[in-house]
Parts: structure tokens; C-alpha cells; sequence
């Protein structure tokens, strides 16, 4: 360990640390545009100089390693005069667009001028014209006049996709980035750029002009849309009271975890899961009877389905009903899908039906097209796609979770297997048209909108919250499977325990030792 | 499009890279070899040669637009580079390079129609003391007027 003093106080860092990280570590955080923890320094912002005892001129913190003893001042006249010269210059080539900026709020310029650079600007000439609105990828632009070089996009698809599509052409004032003869930015990660960018100079056209970052509240969630469970956040507006449909889900940006994704998400998570919160949604339960569709609330269609089930165990043939789940659901609710089905009506139909594996990549994307893969396996599902003549012979009640079965079966074998059950619901977040085979849909929550927990694809359990609720009418799985528990009046002491998804963690952890390891 | 590489040029860009430590260091020689040979560097040029050192294309964009003598478009047999700067320019250069204007029938930055000549203004040669003057391809002329302009176009076949 070596031993420096920051600001007069005393800090010890391991060697090789450079004074950026050691200040950070005392918890000083130094302005920087160029500079991110991903990438090795660049040293192009000017912005991070400190001042250091014995050395003639002002350093970059961000790539001066510490010595023993040394003595690094971060904020004094000189320094204060070094940051307004930078980002006077910085300013005197950006356009004062800010009013229209999709960046606006949550801008490293607006931020650092606020902190370092009141000052007036010495420049009274015009600023130059560029491009505004250069496309460099499928839903990127770039702003040439907001660029402020610190070339973060570069190294990003030079260090981390190492796709290279960007780079930074010509010198001086004509100083510019651009990509290759016109090949855009595709490599599968390219929304990290906007994420990436400290100024609003790439933005995204699917967030362009959308609303302001200060609209948005921010929570905590987990990407639903692979085996990695990449840790995201899900920005979305909490809605007006007097408009309806504008509570709504803007965008997603990466969470970091080391452990799990860095600070990195791919696009398929970035904007699918965009359009899943907002798009297709079934919002509401409904019943088909005689061909049209009633739309039911939620106590009378679960009173239905409750009647229904009741039936039969009245009838003594519990096992008649018929369960497919899917890796979309939380552990704690497959634990209570096999509980309540497996255990306590004795069905041996109780099987997962999930999406078709799709490709995956070498770095976080992987094959599985669900986000609980893992989850399933480790509660006892096999994960090969059900027979369909198995689950539907002589079943009176099926219950599917999510419409993935679709994918396995051509409508007309569906259908003339399903034509023979008596009571047929689906459980799903998404209307994708199999519901017109259906008796009952009961419209649940996206991953989103509920508590719970996804097993990863290494085993990884990553609880998360309720973030954001668009569709004020759903319920979820949990919900749904509870409230069955508790209206067929299945051992309420215990199932009565189990109606939150951290209780159902709880017992999960106790029941079966993977999740206790792990709780 | 250009045609590809000869083995020649080849041989000649990898004993190049191998002088250094990293292939991708002797980009610089590299290019200036290329466009020696070729007049200029074309955008395929450009990815053979990344292809050759074990570099991103792009890489090999940077460098050739970050210094203004590589040139991307064709020049003529003949690149004239008059200077338009301070000593030159005090010597009568700019008149000089209006002159060539005229006598070559193209603007600065100008290719002839016949592909002769490519005509361009450039900052300083370095060779004030000779002011005004202009490097036709490698060689430097100076003390120039419209006369010895004339002369100097005259000899060149």
C-alpha cells in the first residue's frame, strides 16, 4: 500500500492506482468527460487536472499513477482557472441547444459549466456549422455540433464490441467522428453509446424528443430477455392523473454489475424490452363466451376459474388439470406453480413450455430467450417443449403461462388438441393471437412490474422490485397464484404465509437447499 | 476501383512492417510508399493496407485524414503545390498562383482535363528564401515569375 495525502488528508491506495481512482477513493470525485472506469485513460479532456506538489505545471489525475508521499491538491485557483479555461473552450464551439436536448439534465457539460465554469466567454465570433443529425446506427444519431471529442464512443467499439466502426477523422477544428464509408454501428451493443456519450451528441431515435430525463423516475430491475439477467435500470413516467396511458416505460439503460453485465446491455434488452412494456399488452382479464369477448374483472374471472377448479376436486380428479409454465416466471412463482398444481392437486401434467432458443454471443447475450432458464431447472422442469397429446388427453382444466406454446405447434394441431379440454386459460403480459383459442386470459405483469427473482444461467439469484406499473389492471403470476391458493382453500397455514414474493423466497430457501445456498 | 497489390508492393509493405516492433507502426512509410506508387491512396488501398499491418480500417482513415499530403483522389501525372503563404505570398505568389490558374485552365485544387496536371495551394514549402515558389511532385523550383512558369510547364512531357 502506498501512502498520499489528498487535500491535506491522508489516503492509502494500492501501487499502480492513479490519483483519479485514489481521490475517488476519499471520496473525491474529480470532473471528467474523457475518462471512464471501462477504458484506460485517455487523457484527452483536460478536465480531471489537479495539482501536485514539486511537479511545474497542473496533471491529469486520471492517468498520473501515485507515488509514496505524494501531495495532490484538487481544488485551488489554479486548478479552478485550468477547468474554466477547458470548458470555456468546450463551450465556445457548443451550440446553446440545451432547451431541445434530449441530454439536457443529464449532461456532464451543463453540469461541470454549473460547478467550474461560470465564467464569460471571451469568444464573440460565430460558431461553426456541422452536421446535427449524421445516422451512424439503426436508431443512433450523431450531433457534430454537440461533440465534444472525448472519444468514449471510439474506444468503446475499438476496447469492448471491437467492431471498430467509429473513428475520429481529420485534425484540428475540422476534428471530427464519424463511421467508415457509411457501415453503420451494428454490433448488438450499440445503445450503450448514448449511455456513453457525457454530452448530448449521440442520441437515440427511439428516446429523440420522447420527453425530458427529469419526467422520469428511475428503479431497479433485471433484464427479462436472456439467461444473463443483465442488471438494468427502467426508466419510465409515473404518469399524469388526468391522461390516461401516460404512465409508461421510456427507455432502459444498464445498472452496473460487475459480476453480471458491467456497464454494458445489449439492444435486444435496451429496446425490446421497451416495446414489451408498452406494446401488445393484454391489459385486462376477459372471457370468450359464444364467440365474443367479455371483458371480466378480476374477482369474476378468478371466480371462474376458481369455480372450475374446485369442480373438480369436489369430482376427485384434481389431477385433471393441466399446467404449462414458462421460464418467464419468477422462481417464487414456478415454486408455487408446482406446489399448488404438482403437490396438492396431484397433477403429473405440470410442464414448461418456453420460447425456442435463439443465438446468443460471446459476450453477454446468451441462446435462451427467457430469463429463468436456470430458475426452472434448478425447481425441478424439464426444459424440452411438452408433448402436446400428453398434456391435453384427458384434461378438463389447462392453464398456460405465456403464449409460447404457439411456437411449438401449427394452429390447426393446437387447436384440435385443445378443442377437447372444457376450460382453457391463459395467464400472459402479451395478446399474440393465441388467446382466440382460449376460454379465459387473465392479463399478467411483465418482469418489470413485479417483485421476484431470476435464477440466471450461472446461478446467479437476482431478486428485484416492482419498477414501473403501465398497465394499472394486470396482476401478477404471484398474485393470480395466491389468491387460487387462498380461494380453494388449500392449507391455509400454509399457503396463507405465502403471498408476497419474499415470503415465497423464504420458503423457497428452506425447501429446496439451491436457494437456500443462495438466499 | 483499383487494381490490387502487386506481389512487388507487397513484398515491399511487409519488409516495411517488419523494421518495427508492432506492424501497425510503420503505417506512416507504409502509405507514403503506397501513394508514391500509386499517385494516390484509395479508399481499397486503405483496406489492403489495414489488412496487411492487422488494423482496423478505420485506424488507417484517421491517419490518412489527420495528415493533409496523403491524398484519397486521384492526382495528376504531373502535382503542382504552389505556396500561398506569408513569404511567398509577399513575393508575389498569389499572383503566380492565379497565373498557373489561367495557364493550366483549372482552379486550385483542380485536376486538366488530360490528367496532366493536378494544381494545388499549399502553406509553406519550407522555401522562403526562394520565395515564390512551388514543388512540381518531389522537386522544389523557385524564384519563380509567369515566364519561368511558362518555361518550367513547356519542359514537362
Amino acid at each position: 500500500m502506498i501512502k498520499l495525502f489528498i487535500d491535506g488528508a491522508a489516503v492509502e491506495v494500492p501501487e499502480g492506482t492513479t490519483v483519479f481512482k485514489a481521490a475517488e477513493q476519499a471520496g473525491i470525485a474529480l470532473p471528467h468527460f474523457c475518462f471512464h472506469p471501462a477504458f484506460a485513460p485517455e487523457g484527452t479532456c483536460r478536465l480531471c487536472l489537479v495539482q501536485i506538489e514539486g511537479s511545474p505545471k497542473l496533471e491529469l489525475s486520471c492517468s498520473t499513477v501515485i507515488r509514496e508521499g505524494m501531495k495532490v491538491v484538487t481544488q485551488s485557483p489554479a486548478v479552478g482557472e485550468a477547468r474554466r479555461g477547458v470548458l470555456e473552450f468546450l463551450l465556445a464551439e457548443h451550440p446553446l441547444d440545451c432547451p431541445i436536448c434530449d441530454k439536457a439534465g443529464e449532461c456532464k457539460l451543463q453540469d461541470y459549466s454549473r460547478d467550474y465554469g461560470l465564467t464569460e466567454s471571451a469568444f464573440r465570433e460565430f460558431k461553426e456549422k456541422r452536421d446535427k443529425k449524421v445516422a451512424i446506427g439503426e436508431k443512433l444519431l450523431l450531433d457534430r455540433e454537440r461533440c465534444i471529442q472525448c472519444t468514449r464512443c471510439v474506444r468503446f467499439l475499438a476496447e469492448v464490441t471491437k467492431t471498430h466502426e467509429l473513428g475520429v477523422f481529420e485534425r484540428g477544428v475540422r476534428t471530427e467522428i464519424g463511421i467508415l464509408d457509411g457501415v453503420p454501428v451494428q454490433n448488438g451493443y450499440s445503445g450503450n453509446l448514448v449511455d456513453l456519450c457525457p454530452v448530448g451528441a449521440i442520441t437515440d431515435t427511439d428516446f429523440r424528443f420522447k420527453t425530458r430525463p427529469w419526467f422520469l423516475s428511475r428503479a431497479e430491475s433485471v433484464c427479462p430477455h436472456c439467461g444473463r439477467g443483465c442488471n438494468i435500470y427502467v426508466d419510465y413516467h409515473p404518469g399524469l392523473p388526468r391522461v390516461p396511458g401516460s404512465a409508461k416505460v421510456f427507455r432502459i439503460r444498464p445498472r452496473t454489475n460487475e459480476a453480471v453485465n458491467g456497464p454494458w446491455i445489449c439492444d435486444v434488452g435496451r429496446y425490446g424490452y421497451v416495446r414489451a412494456q408498452n406494446a401488445g399488452r393484454s391489459d385486462r382479464p376477459f372471457w370468450n363466451k359464444d364467440g365474443a369477448k367479455t371483458e371480466l374483472g378480476w374477482d369474476t374471472a378468478m371466480a371462474i376459474l376458481g369455480d372450475k377448479l374446485r369442480a373438480l376436486v369436489d369430482a376427485g380428479r384434481a389431477d385433471r388439470v393441466a399446467v404449462a409454465a414458462t421460464s418467464w416466471l419468477t422462481n417464487e412463482e414456478l415454486f408455487l406453480v408446482k406446489k399448488i398444481f404438482r403437490d396438492d392437486f396431484g397433477s403429473g401434467r405440470i410442464v414448461l413450455c418456453d420460447p425456442r432458443p435463439g443465438e446468443g454471443d460471446d459476450f453477454l447475450r446468451r441462446p435462451d430467450r427467457t430469463p429463468n432458464a436456470r430458475g426452472a431447472r434448478e425447481l425441478g422442469f424439464d426444459p424440452a417443449p411438452p408433448a402436446l397429446e400428453a398434456l391435453a388427453r384427458g384434461t378438463e382444466v389447462l392453464i398456460l403461462f405465456g403464449p409460447h406454446i404457439a411456437e411449438h405447434f401449427r394452429p390447426a394441431e393446437l387447436r384440435a388438441a385443445l378443442d377437447g379440454i372444457a376450460v382453457k386459460v391463459l395467464v400472459t403480459p402479451h395478446l399474440t393471437g393465441l388467446e382466440g383459442l382460449m376460454d379465459g386470459v387473465l392479463a399478467s405483469a411483465t418482469p418489470a412490474e413485479k417483485d421476484g427473482s431470476f435464477t440466471n444461467f450461472e446461478g446467479r439469484v437476482q431478486p428485484f422490485a416492482a419498477a414501473a406499473r403501465p398497465c394499472p389492471d394486470v396482476r401478477s403470476e404471484l398474485e393470480i397464484l395466491a389468491a387460487l391458493a387462498g380461494s380453494l382453500g388449500l392449507r391455509p397455514d400454509y399457503y396463507g404465509r405465502l403471498t408476497t414474493a419474499a415470503a415465497v423466497r423464504r420458503e423457497l430457501a428452506k425447501e429446496i437447499p439451491f436457494f437456500g445456498a443462495r438466499a | 476501383m483499383s487494381a490490387a497489390f502487386s506481389p512487388e508492393l507487397i513484398g515491399k509493405i511487409e519488409a516495411l512492417a517488419g523494421r518495427y516492433p508492432v506492424k501497425a507502426a510503420s503505417l506512416l512509410p507504409v502509405l507514403h510508399l503506397v501513394q508514391s506508387e500509386r499517385g494516390h491512396v484509395s479508399a481499397e488501398d486503405e483496406r489492403a493496407v489495414a489488412g496487411l499491418l492487422g488494423m482496423p480500417p478505420v485506424k488507417v482513415r484517421e491517419v490518412m485524414t489527420f495528415y493533409t499530403m496523403f491524398r484519397r483522389i486521384p492526382v495528376g501525372r504531373y502535382h503542382i503545390q504552389v505556396c500561398t503563404n506569408l513569404s511567398c505570398a509577399l513575393a508575389g505568389g498569389d499572383s503566380l498562383a492565379a497565373h498557373l490558374e489561367t495557364k493550366l485552365g483549372v482552379k486550385l485544387g483542380g485536376t486538366t482535363a488530360d490528367g496532366k496536371f493536378t494544381l494545388t495551394g499549399v502553406e509553406c514549402l519550407g522555401a522562403c528564401e526562394t520565395a515564390p515558389c512551388l514543388m512540381i511532385n518531389f522537386d522544389y523550383y523557385g524564384n519563380l515569375d509567369a515566364a519561368r512558369i511558362d518555361d518550367l510547364l513547356g519542359s514537362l512531357t
